[in-house]
């Protein structure tokens, strides 16, 4: 009797061990060998592709690929870089990953990533953002492609504005400190009132002020980057950052950034007329003040140059496929999907500068991202593209040591910008 | 340095040979398994899960492992390169020399702190001392990232509530005071922090080892005229004294490792003031995936230890401390 | 000791000081925990809340993962600290009382082996693991952690059975007993407040580990606590009211541990006057 089961039971494995293979025929146009279910593995970052986008993708990608589940994964910022390096380091890493696109660079170049040179075509490489697209390129070959970006506005009261008489939001440098006098003088006697909030290092605004003096902090010289940060135009920039901080009479820390404390729950209080920020920021403070969302906009950054705005730090993610991934025919379909017009139109309704469509139509919709988009179009451009430029993010940044010496008089301008300079070419170098 | 109680017989003699001669050889035989048998787990798995690893940490150190090399399983060997990268830093014997004083100052904190709570609590009524006691688990019990948050909050320059309560005392020239406008001071909001979540277990392993030395050897000592200083020489210290001694070393051993909350605090900041020799394996190794130069940061770490620790691996290894106590 | 009332009270005052010392900052996480987040940036003096909410506690139940991250934390601290301590008494018996050899080998194998980073063991260990086919499986945590406080806690329990004077032992063996029904009756009791004091800073070590917990588990359902802690901290800003409500709920099993096996240091302590 016992025997006759482990036949039976035996049997049945083997039936159903085969049955998979038979049945596969059809759908799936893997070249990695038939036979048998598939499961992608996808992770995106928390706070990226919103939920309803992403549902209805694995939902559309699922019924479009018979026989294949995708294995959707929402992954934390917070520690990611040991979580890749160990998951791609694995037996089975994820087949699609996010990659913030400061450390994109660092990982084609590690060569961990697949090479989609032949396939940017496909993947709507017209429509691709600029930046987004240098930071996946390495030594001359596409190894990640754009997702989204996002860019920093002027976030403003629009009730302060009008009390103080201001009657349009500025669109050049000194309408910007015009606007923060005109503040100041009717809302001054409020000892806990600041025009604009402003910490002393955050230095995605400063590199905005720097890209408008036509400079940035580090040019190409072949494959490797030389720091430029001790130019003229990043000192202009600098100067001009200081000319902010003090007409404001900003409290706030000068040696700290714009999330330490979150200045968004600041600008939440109610106290502060204007802020750098990134949109959503505004949600993050609604959430404590509800009011403060209807008696706020935002403006582009201003330029020096009277009704242009300044050029933006893109922040961004790219997507990318490990080198080891098992189904990477299967996960370039999926990249192909993710970067439809179809997917991308919805990432611009979530308020979010798609990566591969030149449609910002979307996000015209409401004032804050609207400014965004306006913004992004007058030419963003993202950190140095250079595998190096991820250990400067995740370790000391001497943009911000920089920042903070020079605002709180510690070093002169020279002396703090050629320091800066020295520490980024050290890194550039190691 | 046994742990010997001065008026009763010496505690920890040599345990007598076995009696009865018979069959003394299969005894014998038996008996001397035995010490290896208890050990076997412990051997084990140190072996297996630290021993091994740690080994693969020096290998690992000669070799260039970058993510590239890890994913395609490639070894690449580059000698030394990676310890004279590490050496070569212009900053390395600065952070060293700032990482022992730090470790040093933290140890004698807690050590000290410790011992005199543990000394405290054995005189306290009950309620407090449960008050004390639960207080100190709290602490103990407080997740490393609440536990650093909480001490920015408390310390921030605007909305810190001690320079609130400092400038409401009367102390004005606090209000928007930065306690991290420099390494020390920021080392110094570090340390304490990691003295309040350290002394728990010092002071719990004092005062266990207070609970067992016997009262019977208090009342002879009281009623020989002793003062509490001399009560506290001749039961109190002895009993404790193989305790502080290893709370120290193991003191010094997490208190030198520490990163987390180093990291969390100014990321080593300002210009890098803050930064101790864990964080430079961070930095130089570990956020660019740079493993061989980790491993070698890693090793250099552990030879310090054991220079710091060399006297106290000395006493144990030539000493009686080392023999049966 | 007796002491006069005057003595008595002026150190229980001290003591209560102390005790108000080391609460502050925990008492500070319980009330941020308690404060609407808007109150936490807040230029008024607020040594007590200004504001009461329960609404960070109610989110952070509600925050997926909880209890089966909960679960999970539970699972290999617990298992971790029973091996650890099975093992450590095991190995501290014949480290403070026997003689043979290998000895010093062994001690100084224990006390290097506490030395390493634990940062840098991570690739190796990560590895090893892969080999032994045990990645995304709670069995390779509750391992590590095993392995991490084994050293320590074989260290401490040696010096508390060096702390126990040997007399007793003998007092016993006289009486009858073979050299371990000696230690199992006589020290191990005795050993009672060691149990705790390595027991709990063994739970709390493994209770509060992260990397390993992020890089060794994949799958969410598999997740420890302190996973869970770092989802609070998102690209959108950190739920500070979140973070300080979860952290409470976080540091109460480790509080609970510590009065369950506390109760030892009472027992341990009146047990502890030598025999006639």
């Amino acid at each position: 009797m016992k025997r006759l089961t482990k036949l039976m039971a035996g049997a049945a494995a083997i039936a159903l061990a085969t049955a998979g293979c038979a049945g596969s025929g059809g759908g799936s146009s893997d070249s990695s060998g038939g036979g048998g279910d598939k499961t992608l593995t996808v992770w995106l970052m928390n706070g990226s592709a919103p939920e309803t986008l992403t549902d209805a993708l694995n939902k559309e990608f699922e019924a479009t690929h018979d026989g294949v589940t995708v294995k959707y994964e929402v992954q934390e910022w917070n520690g990611i870089q040991d979580k890749l390096t160990t998951a791609l380091a694995s037996q089975d890493p994820p087949d699609v990953i996010e990659l913030g696109n400061t450390q994109a660079p660092s990982f084609a170049a590690d060569g961990v990533l697949t090479d989609l040179s032949g396939d940017v075509d496909a993947l709507g490489g017209g429509q691709w953002l600029s930046s987004l697209k240098d930071s996946g390129e390495w030594d001359g070959m596409q190894y990640a492609t754009p997702f989204y970006a996002a860019n920093r506005v002027v976030l403003y009261r629009t009730d302060m504005f009008q009390q103080a008489g201001i009657a349009a939001p500025p669109t050049s440098r000194q309408e910007w400190l015009d606007a923060i006098t005109k503040l100041k003088a009717k809302f001054g006697s409020d000892p806990q009132f600041q025009p604009l909030y402003l910490p002393g290092q955050n230095w995605y605004a400063l590199l905005s002020f720097i890209y408008d003096e036509g400079g940035d902090i580090a040019e190409k010289n072949g494959k490797d980057f030389k720091a430029t940060v001790n130019s003229a135009e990043a000192k202009a920039g600098l100067e001009f950052y200081k000319q902010l901080v003090d007409a404001s009479g900003t409290t706030a820390p000068k040696d700290n950034d714009e999330q330490n404390p979150e200045q968004a729950g600041i600008y939440g209080q109610g106290k502060v007329a204007m802020m750098i920020a990134l949109p959503w920021e505004l949600g993050t403070a609604a959430k404590d003040n509800p009011d403060i969302e209807k008696n706020s906009s935002a403006f582009a950054i201003p330029s020096k140059t009277a009704g242009k705005a300044a050029p933006v730090f893109q922040g961004g993610s790219n997507l990318a496929i490990p080198v080891n991934s098992k189904n990477s025919d299967l996960a370039k379909d999926y990249l192909k999907l993710l970067l439809s017009e179809k997917y991308q139109k919805q990432l611009a309704e979530a308020g979010m500068v798609p990566g591969a469509s030149t449609d910002l139509s979307a996000l015209d919709a409401k004032p804050v991202s609207k400014a965004m988009a306006d913004a992004s179009k007058g030419g963003g451009k993202a950190a140095p593209a250079t595998p190096k430029w991820a250990t400067v993010e995740a370790g000391q940044n001497p943009l911000k040591d920089m920042m903070t010496a020079y605002l709180t008089g510690a070093k002169d301008l020279d002396t703090a910008t050629n320091d800066a300079n020295t520490a980024l070419d050290a890194a550039f170098k190691g | 340095m046994t742990a010997t109680v001065h008026t009763a017989v010496p505690a920890g003699t040599s345990p007598p040979a076995p009696p009865r001669a018979r069959r003394r050889r299969t005894v014998n035989l038996g008996e001397r398994a035995i010490p290896y048998l208890l050990l076997t787990p412990a051997v084990v798995v140190m072996l297996v899960l630290l021993g091994w690893p740690a080994v693969q940490v020096i290998g690992i150190s000669f070799r260039k492992l970058d993510l590239g090399e890890l994913v395609r399983g490639e070894l690449v060997w580059v000698g030394f390169d990676n310890y004279t990268k590490v050496l070569s830093e212009p900053e390395f014997w600065t952070i060293t020399l700032r990482t022992v004083l730090f470790t040093s100052a933290v140890v004698a904190g807690t050590v000290l702190a410790g011992l005199l709570i543990a000394l405290l609590m054995r005189h306290l009524s009950k309620p407090v001392r449960v008050a004390l006691q639960v207080t100190l688990v709290l602490a103990w019990a407080t997740p490393i990232l609440a536990a650093t948050t909480v001490y920015q909050w408390i310390f921030d320059q605007q909305y810190g509530i001690l320079n609130k309560t400092l400038v409401k005392l009367g102390f004005d020239s606090f209000q928007g005071f930065s306690w991290f406008s420099s390494g020390t001071s920021t080392l110094t909001v570090i340390g304490i922090l990691i003295v309040w979540q350290a002394v728990p277990f010092v002071c719990f392993t004092i005062y266990a080892g207070l609970l067992q030395a016997p009262k019977e050897l208090y009342e002879a000592a009281a009623m020989d005229g002793a003062t509490s200083w001399q009560a506290f020489t001749t039961v109190s210290w002895p009993a404790v004294r193989p305790l502080v001694t290893l709370a120290t070393f193991l003191s010094v051993i997490w208190d030198f490792k520490v990163f987390a909350q180093v990291w969390a605090m100014r990321q080593g900041g300002p210009d890098g003031e803050s930064t101790t020799l864990p964080l430079l394996m961070y930095l130089r190794g570990i956020a660019g995936r740079h493993f061989g130069v980790a491993s070698a940061v890693a090793v250099l770490m552990i030879l310090v230890l054991v220079v710091l620790t060399a006297r106290y691996l000395q006493l144990l290894l030539r000493t009686r401390e080392g023999d049966i106590s | 000791m007796n002491k006069t009332r005057g003595q008595r009270l002026a150190l229980n005052t001290v003591g209560l000081l102390v005790a108000i010392l080391f609460a502050f900052p925990t008492y500070w996480l319980l009330t941020s925990a308690f404060k609407p987040s808007t109150d936490l940036l807040t230029p008024d003096y607020d040594l007590v809340p200004l504001h009461f909410t329960l609404d960070n506690f109610v989110s952070a139940w509600q925050k997926p993962g909880f209890l089966s991250h909960l679960t999970n934390s539970l699972i290999v601290t617990v298992g971790a600290v029973l091996c650890s301590l099975v093992a450590g008494v095991l190995a501290a018996f014949p480290l403070a009382r026997l003689r043979f050899r290998g000895r010093k080998g062994f001690l100084l194998l224990v006390l290097i082996a506490q030395m390493a980073p634990l940062e840098a063991l991570l690739i190796p260990m990560f590895l090893l693991m892969q080999d032994a086919g045990l990645l995304n499986q709670l069995p390779s945590l509750l391992l590590v952690y095993f392995a991490i406080t084994l050293p320590f806690t074989v260290w401490t329990l040696r010096g508390f059975v060096q702390g126990i004077p040997y007399e007793l032992e003998e007092a016993a063996m006289v009486d009858g007993c073979g050299r371990f029904g000696a230690f199992r009756r006589v020290v191990l009791p005795l050993l009672g407040p060691g149990i705790v004091a390595t027991s709990v800073f063994a739970f709390i070590t493994a209770w509060n580990e992260f990397l390993y917990a992020l890089v060794f588990m994949r799958d969410r359902d598999k997740q420890t606590l302190p996973v869970w802690l770092s989802t609070f901290k998102t690209v959108f800003g950190t739920d500070w009211g979140g973070i300080t409500a979860a952290s409470v709920m976080y540091a109460l099993p480790a509080l609970i541990f510590f009065l369950i096996v506390q109760r030892k240091l009472v027992s341990g302590a009146t047990a502890g006057a030598l025999k006639g």
